[in-house]
């Protein structure tokens, strides 16, 4: 049996009196990619806030690599190696799309303020390090050539890209995809396949939240299912599209009294 | 039409030279540059001198000092985009440590020129500890209050001489020959112009490097930084140390100059005339800073002849200027470099 990544045990959280997520349990496999699937307001991206650090939970528990995060600020667990994609694309619109990579891949720098103030050699050091990081990282994603432009003002798909490799900067162990497709044409979701093949092959897991089902079903392993925060489903792609609870949590339930 | 301003834009035809330039043409330029900006006092030229003030004092107080504050103050503002509406109490902090020092103990100007930085310094960590766990508007008002809470604290304490301030406080020692006198302000002027020089050389250096990233993430999206591995808490904290160590060297050598310091000096305008300086050269731009800060402490001094109306027109050229170009004199924007795809 593969070895868990991820893990998140019975989770639940509460804002105010509603559940957004109510004892979920989900896990990625090593170099698995899983999909996490679901209505809108299922608690999708719900369970990414929460594992990145950014809510705390009420109760349940997560871990990565076996290792607990409850409890640790969202930069920790990114240094730890769980980094994210947005919903909604978040760059730093003001930098460049290195400077946006680099900026991630500092994160695994040691050197301090100081030493950056004086040119330490380690700080050195670390600098070509981000840098060369970032260049490459460009490269895997095909976006050498935009290098030097500002992430504002690159075409939107190649802002899509750019989160992903800002995320892989970070040396994720699990890398979290918010909707990667959101807004591609079928080359670009086809291309999107690829690149996310190519990112597991490179030896990172993915945990991928998507509406587009072709997509879906074409690249992960496995897909799990969200409905008002419970887990209704967990299987492969061609179990999920026959499981009757998937298909009434898509389409809605007969009305069995009548 | 736009193209051929683009064409002619200066900033781009210096930036391109830049990028072309040897590291000899660099430093020729830097030197020139830097020489000429020492030589200022000499140049008895009409149309820059301020006719009702000397010139040389202004150099001194307030465009290079100014000049300072901006430039400590961009570091919180425009690199972090923190809102600090109290950054006076830094500049207080120093000239009160100048005062006090300077005046009850025979320590070493340079010696106390530290110990200003480093109180600066500490203000920074204890206002910066509990008030960077907010943001926006809320750290704004926190800020504020700070600014006003260090000037009263100055007020009400006798042994730091109360409201009425302290007198007689000791100009530096003499440098290479070089006597600090009232007679001559020439020497406090090449003094700040060193340390702004210093503290340009560091700010560079560290806006090219991690630090600077981490600071323009966290002013671009505090969130996405922090999930990005940046400790954002710790890079805002830095932010507020060094812009409180900068204002606080500014403050030590003002009041090593002026010879006697009260409350009043340090109250709100100035926050926000420094402020001013840094939204009216170009937020997060440090030329741009610079520049707007020996603006708006020269066009004061040059508008002297109109009496009465001075800051009426100041006030009005600043309206008309920010409406000219809302993002500063020289904007942040970054120069883009774009590649074909090949």
């Amino acid at each position: 049996m593969a070895r868990k990544v991820l893990e998140v045990n019975d989770l639940t959280i509460k804002f105010g009196g509603v559940t957004a997520l109510n004892g979920v349990t989900i896990h990625v496999d090593e170099a698995e990619i899983a999909a996490l699937i679901g209505p809108n307001g299922a608690g999708k991206t719900t369970i990414f806030n929460v594992v990145t650090g950014y809510y705390a939970p009420s109760s349940g528990n997560f871990l990565l690599d076996g290792k607990s995060l409850v409890g640790q600020r969202p930069h920790a667990i990114a240094r730890q190696g769980l980094s994210r994609t947005f919903q909604n694309i978040r760059l730093f619109g003001d930098m460049t799309a290195l400077e946006n990579v680099s900026t991630a891949a500092d994160g695994l720098n040691k050197s301090g303020l100081i030493g950056s103030l004086f040119g330490s050699p380690r700080s050195r050091r670390d600098e070509f390090n981000s840098r060369k990081k970032a260049e490459s990282l460009l490269q895997f994603i095909g976006l050498e050539h935009r290098a030097g432009q500002l992430a504002r003002n690159l075409p939107y798909g190649d802002q899509r890209r750019l989160e992903i490799a800002r995320a892989l900067a970070l040396n994720p162990k699990v890398l979290l995809l918010d909707e990667p497709a959101a807004g591609f044409n079928p080359q670009e979701k086809s291309e999107l396949g690829q690149l996310i093949r190519k990112i597991r092959e490179v030896g990172h897991s993915i945990l991928l939240i998507e509406h587009d089902m072709s997509l879906v079903m074409d690249v992960s392993d496995r897909v799990m299912v969200l409905d008002f925060g419970n887990k209704i489903a967990d299987g492969k792609p061609r179990e999920i599209q026959r499981d009757q609870r998937v298909i009434d949590a898509y389409l809605g339930v007969a009305d069995h009294d009548s | 039409m736009k193209k051929i301003l683009v064409l002619f834009n200066p900033r781009d035809r210096f930036g391109d030279w830049w990028d072309r330039a040897t590291s000899l043409q660099r430093g020729m330029f830097r030197l020139v540059l830097i020489g000429l900006f020492f030589a200022l006092p000499f140049i008895n030229n009409p149309v820059i001198d301020t006719p009702e003030t000397s010139f040389e004092s202004v150099l001194f107080y307030p465009l290079v000092m100014f000049a300072i504050m901006a430039v400590g103050l961009n570091v919180v503002v425009g690199k972090s985009g923190i809102l600090d509406l109290g950054y006076v109490a830094f500049f207080a902090i120093g000239a009160y440590t100048q005062a006090v020092f300077g005046i009850f103990t025979d320590l070493n100007f340079w010696l106390v020129l530290l110990l200003g930085m480093g109180f600066a310094m500490l203000a920074g960590i204890l206002l910066g500890v509990p008030a960077l766990r907010l943001r926006g508007d809320y750290l704004a008002i926190i800020t504020l209050g700070f600014g006003e809470i260090v000037r009263i604290i100055a007020v009400n304490t006798e042994a730091i001489g109360g409201a009425a301030g302290l007198t007689g406080i000791p100009s530096p020692p003499p440098i290479l020959g070089m006597e600090f006198s009232v007679q001559d302000l020439r020497p406090y002027y090449w003094l700040s112009l060193t340390i702004l020089l210093l503290v340009l050389w560091g700010i560079v250096r560290l806006s090219h490097r991690k630090p600077g990233r981490a600071w323009e993430a966290i002013r671009e999206d505090e969130d996405v930084a922090a999930f990005m591995g940046v400790q954002t808490f710790r890079y805002k904290l830095w932010a507020f140390v060094i812009g409180g160590a900068i204002g606080g060297a500014a403050g030590v050598i003002y009041a090593s100059q002026i010879l006697s310091i009260e409350p009043k000096m340090f109250e709100l305008n100035l926050s926000i005339m420094i402020l001013a300086c840094v939204v009216f050269g170009g937020m997060g731009n440090i030329w741009g800073v610079i520049f707007g800060a020996v603006l708006l402490g020269y066009l004061p001094e040059k508008l002297r002849f109109l009496t009465d109306y001075r800051i009426l027109i100041f006030g009005i050229l600043m309206v008309v200027m920010m409406n000219l170009r809302p993002n500063g004199l020289i904007p942040r924007k970054k120069r883009e470099v774009i590649l074909e795809k090949i």
